[in-house]
């Protein structure tokens, strides 16, 4: 084989490659985090707590990372097109860990009752502070954690 | 009578904590660039007629993981701008039942901040009273220049400068703490 067919052959492998890659990176979708190890283990008071302290400390540590958050659920909430919220911890106030639900697991999800104590896995979009409301840290696409491997 | 009176003016506001709020900016047929929140915070205040909305500019959600990474880090720097809010009042609060069950057509206005710019917006929307609950309903359309936030001109064939925003709230009693 010529020199000249051994550099074409390579750049058309590492042209398919690059072309596999951008594909694959463009329709990439968000992960299920049911196979995503948590960056944190936390309870939801305590998770609360961090926040209500030094929100821009708890911020710098927790923005965009997958927490896993337990305590007892305070309520679950079903909206108009069948989306999932659960709301966490916070007994004292109207502060709370709120958990958007993963569309996937809907069913496992309304089974759930206020008082269960639960873990639930979430991607940490930040606080929401409302001194009317109370302050809520939001996590989004969340799922059950089932067990302590993860 | 009396006490009747009394009671329903002590809860003058209603709220929610998983509102929905989603946008559209598609330009192009072949790309689909929308997105949804649904951890919106709301307060309406139906004595004042004051309407407050607030969201976690992270808290949207695309399909496309890729896009939702460009959103935050690129056009909208959720990292420091993490809120998004608006504080308005509807303008036609006196012609709302608020003890009588219908639809209601609302003007409101007030004050939208997105990507630390504060801009006047006025829009249309319904309010339907049903069993003692309110849902709030709205469509509105604002320029993403007026935010401060620049389109690339690689990609202003795919990103519209216009941003369709669609609202909806359902409301229940506040009943204080």
């Amino acid at each position: 084989m010529g020199v000249k067919k051994k550099i074409f052959i390579a750049l058309a492998i590492i042209a398919i490659a690059m072309g596999l890659y951008v594909y694959r990176e463009y329709f990439r979708k968000n992960k299920n985090l049911s196979y995503v190890k948590a960056n944190f283990k936390i309870q939801a008071n305590a998770l609360i707590k961090e926040f209500e302290e030094n929100e821009k400390n708890a911020n710098e540590k927790f923005l965009d990372k997958i927490i896993a958050v337990s305590g007892a659920i305070r309520d679950v909430i079903k909206d108009d097109k069948g989306y999932y919220s659960i709301v966490l911890g916070g007994d004292e106030n109207m502060s709370a860990v709120r958990c958007s639900m993963n569309s996937i697991d809907q069913d496992e999800v309304g089974l759930l009752k206020k008082g269960n104590i639960i873990m639930i896995k979430g991607a940490c979009t930040g606080f929401n502070a409302d001194d009317l409301l109370g302050s809520d840290i939001i996590l989004n696409r969340c799922v059950i954690q089932k067990n302590d491997s993860r | 009578m009396f006490a009747a009176g009394t009671f329903l003016r002590a809860q003058d506001k209603f709220y929610t904590k998983t509102g929905t709020i989603f946008f559209r900016c598609t330009k192009s047929p072949l790309e689909k660039i929308e997105a949804t929140n649904r951890s919106a915070t709301c307060v309406l205040d139906t004595k004042t007629g004051s309407l407050q909305f607030a969201i976690l500019v992270k808290g949207f959600e695309f399909e496309r993981a890729l896009m939702q990474e460009h959103f935050n880090e690129n056009y909208m720097e959720s990292g420091k701008f993490p809120r998004s809010e608006f504080k308005g009042q509807i303008l036609n609060n006196n012609e709302i039942n608020y003890t009588k069950d219908g639809v209601y057509n609302t003007t409101v206005k007030g004050r939208l901040q997105i990507h630390g710019e504060t801009k006047d917006v006025e829009t249309i929307g319904t309010l339907t009273l049903k069993d003692g609950k309110i849902s709030a309903s709205a469509g509105f359309s604002i320029l993403l220049s007026d935010y401060n936030i620049h389109i690339p001109s690689i990609v202003s064939d795919k990103i519209a400068n216009n941003v369709n925003i669609t609202i909806d709230c359902n409301l229940e009693l506040f009943k204080g703490q």
